[in-house]
């Protein structure tokens, strides 16, 4: 009689055991962003447990690499990331993008490539032999996106130690500054002749002030790209996704949650892909391809 | 490897293997959603399955018939779950040769920025060492009484901090400045999920923009006198909360750790309470408005004592003195606060009050207040906490770091019916530079005007009126 308890329990569907709903994010300081993630996974947890769910947990991974293998073993559940991480996780972890996330309240961006009117410089085709601004070798909207772009137009970047220092002649000489006002800052100064910012800080006084912006001229503007992008793990059932999804679009309704979307790196709601999708994954992965081709 | 055939025998691994599938599959009736949700499970016990029945076979419990038949099914079941798991274990990416024990080990994120930080990735552990160092140059230009010049280490803390089991934390800060061990912030604290942060030991009760901002962010020096009202730190509980634009704090406290008879009349118990109010506050732009609120019953001596130096630790004069004033059997202090930043622009002010009572005297009340105004010249701006409502770090933009032009005016009087504690007020200009996030130069100076009774309880000369010019170097890390 037992062995036969056994073998038909064997068959019959797991999992009642405690389960908890995972959040997880790519991170250097997993103490901070426990905070951010921690009141989601619960809100989340809480309104999924007709799936199991019995608590919110957070895990974080400390690059990419480890990120997908978190998502293969199913270890997460959903991941908050840019982009371009996502397009990187659904490519080698089959991962779905789920939702766009309005972090920080902005829904996209656009990368903004300018220089100084009389630098003489009026296209992409004057840029060798120049130095351009980046603001750090982290930042999506002031880096990858368009360091991506030149390289498409088929310029070599060469990296430099001081923003005094040139390139050979035949590159884009690029610098990190650390600070969107630096950027700013050397442009006007010619300190190098090209700088690299989001239309965000473009529009702040004090990433780029007022006094600066009429001495300046946009070259390039890259394609807008949602700002932070929710995903879920491979083998997710159709019905737990919907009602993720649906958790999300309508939190920023709920009374009780905006705490939560506050602590959520300060999201203001989410937004379906729409027809956009495809064209945004295409675009995202050839940046990253371009950007593992060249710069790694 | 084969078992060997006994099969009236089971070993501990076989009942090991049973009540593992017993344990890990007992569910009997689930709803479909939790079906969906079980691939992963599967994978793992189809392989487990298989294991046992080929021992089950091995002993003879199963006819090789049976043992196919099985084998077959769950073979079926495998290849389900895998393919519905888009387990892509054809991928050949570094996935293959990534090896999975390293999940099983203790991954820590370790990051330094002078000190040391340690946390492990589920948010789980966290511990931080840090520390601070102060060193003061003073020189006075003397007016009626000697005030030597002088050089002081003024703060040399070290601490440690952490997170145990996601919601529990601790702090233990000691400063060795005085060569001996002071404890300043020294509590376990637990946030829970109700949006309260709590702190059960020694930690400042939430009373002055100016206290409750930490001295490695203070524009000047030394903190204004009027602080001098501020409860400080105390033992006891204390709690916090936050929404977008307002924070609330309070604290129920007992005697301060080290039970200074002396200190503020801080003995007895009390309760404080402040609530903030900020309509924006971004990176550049912020404002706070705030008010406190503090009760505290004195203990059995019924003493209170206010004395405080003129906004320089580098001389023991405290001109302005309350010396002992007796029979007081409560304090209540009530604060304004505000403060404004718009870019590199900053103001800030305060205004506070100690009202003292007792059956036996007369009720005394004591009033101080100080506006500041601060440039920072290099455009940063000053790094607005709403949450805790006080100010934190400045972060140089530049490399070569970032300048900060500052004036204050400060007033504390100490004068009321039959105490004479003196009334003295302070004008500083200070110039700060920031040599990068962690270290800077600070320089004031200072003219102190003293009344007719800010003579530190009889023991030097009033109206005395010094200056003074101070210079400190400060790291923390």
């Amino acid at each position: 009689m037992l062995r036969v308890l056994i073998l038909v329990t064997c068959f019959v569907v797991p999992e009642v055991f405690a389960k908890p709903f995972v959040i997880g994010k790519v991170s250097d300081n997993p103490t901070k962003h426990y905070s951010y993630l921690k009141p989601m996974a619960d809100y989340l947890a809480k309104n999924l447990a007709e799936f199991g769910y019995t608590e919110g947990k957070v895990l974080m991974a400390k690059n990419n690499r480890q990120m997908i293998r978190y998502l293969k073993q199913q270890k997460i559940d959903l991941v908050t990331e840019t982009i371009f991480s996502s397009v990187i996780f659904k490519d080698k972890a089959k991962a779905e993008l789920l939702l766009k996330k309005w972090k920080k309240g902005q829904r996209d961006y656009e990368s903004i490539i300018f220089v100084r009117k009389d630098s003489g410089i009026n296209s992409i085709d004057d840029f060798k032999g120049n130095v351009i601004a980046f603001e750090d070798p982290g930042s999506t909207s002031a880096f990858f996106v368009p360091a991506a772009i030149l390289l498409k137009a088929g310029l070599s970047l060469e990296r430099l130690d001081s923003p005094r220092d040139r390139p050979s002649d035949n590159n884009l000489g690029y610098i990190f500054s650390n600070e969107e006002i630096n950027t700013a800052t050397w442009v006007h100064k010619n300190l190098v002749q090209i700088g690299a910012l989001n239309d965000h800080d473009w529009h702040k006084d004090d990433h780029l002030p007022r006094s600066y912006l009429d001495d300046f001229k946009i070259i390039i503007k890259s394609p807008r790209i949602p700002r932070a992008v929710e995903v879920v793990r491979p083998g997710m059932s159709h019905a737990l996704k919907n009602k993720i999804k649906s958790l999300l679009l309508n939190i920023h309704k709920v009374p009780e949650a905006q705490s939560i979307l506050r602590s959520y790196q300060q999201t203001k709601k989410f937004e379906e892909f729409g027809d956009s999708m495809e064209a945004t994954i295409t675009y995202a992965r050839e940046v990253v391809a371009l950007l593992n081709a060249e710069l790694n | 490897m084969r078992m060997p055939a006994h099969p009236k025998t089971v070993t501990a691994k076989q009942l090991a293997l049973v009540s593992t599938l017993v344990f890990s599959q007992i569910a009997v009736i689930s709803p479909s959603a939790i079906a969906q949700e079980a691939n992963k499970a599967n994978v793992q016990s189809s392989s487990s399955f298989l294991k046992l029945i080929e021992t089950l076979r091995d002993n003879k419990t199963l006819t090789e018939a049976q043992y196919q038949a099985l084998k077959q099914h769950a073979t079926v079941e495998e290849k389900s779950h895998t393919d519905s798991a888009a387990n892509n274990t054809s991928d050949d990416d570094v996935d293959s040769r990534i090896n999975d024990d390293i999940d099983n080990n203790v991954e820590l994120a370790l990051e330094t920025e002078g000190g040391v930080k340690l946390a492990t990735y589920d948010g789980q552990y966290a511990f931080e060492l840090s520390g601070r160092l102060m060193y003061d140059l003073t020189v006075f230009n003397e007016d009626l009484n000697a005030i030597g010049n002088g050089a002081n280490l003024r703060r040399a803390y070290l601490g440690v901090e952490g997170k145990i089991d996601y919601d529990w934390g601790y702090e233990l800060t000691i400063d060795f400045a005085d060569g001996d061990a002071d404890i300043k912030d020294a509590y376990i604290s637990y946030l829970g999920k109700s949006d309260w942060l709590f702190k059960f030991g020694n930690a400042k009760e939430p009373f002055g923009l100016s206290e409750l901002t930490s001295s490695k962010y203070s524009t000047f020096i030394e903190r204004p006198m009027v602080t001098e009202f501020a409860p400080g730190r105390n033992l006891g509980v204390h709690a916090s909360t936050y929404q977008q634009n307002w924070a609330f704090s309070a604290s129920v406290t007992a005697d301060a750790w080290d039970d200074e008879t002396d200190d503020e009349g801080d003995d007895g118990w009390g309760f404080t309470t402040r609530a903030v109010y900020s309509p924006w506050h971004t990176d550049t732009q912020s404002l706070h408005l705030a008010s406190a609120w503090s009760y505290r019953e004195t203990n059995d001596e019924n003493t209170v004592k206010f004395d405080t130096r003129p906004e320089t630790k580098s001389t023991d004069i405290k001109f302005l003195n309350t010396g002992k004033i007796r029979d007081v059997s409560n304090i209540t202090r009530l604060g304004f606060e505000s403060a404004w930043v718009s870019g590199p622009l900053s103001l800030q002010g305060e205004y506070m009050m100690a009202e003292l009572a007792g059956d036996q005297i007369t009720d005394l009340s004591f009033d101080g207040w100080y506006v500041m105004a601060s440039w920072m010249l290099t455009g940063e701006s000053r790094d607005y906490k709403f949450k805790k409502g006080a100010f934190g770090r400045i972060k140089p933009h530049s490399s070569s770091g970032a300048w900060e032009l500052a004036v204050r005016f400060s007033e504390l009087d100490l004068n009321d019916h039959q105490v004479a504690g003196g009334n003295s007020q302070i004008s500083t200009i200070g110039v700060n530079w920031y040599l990068n996030e962690r270290i800077r130069a600070m320089l004031n100076y200072a003219l102190v005007n003293n009344d007719r009774n800010a003579d530190d309880d009889g023991s030097v000369l009033s109206n005395d009126n010094p200056q003074f010019t101070q210079l400190r170097l400060q790291m923390d890390f």
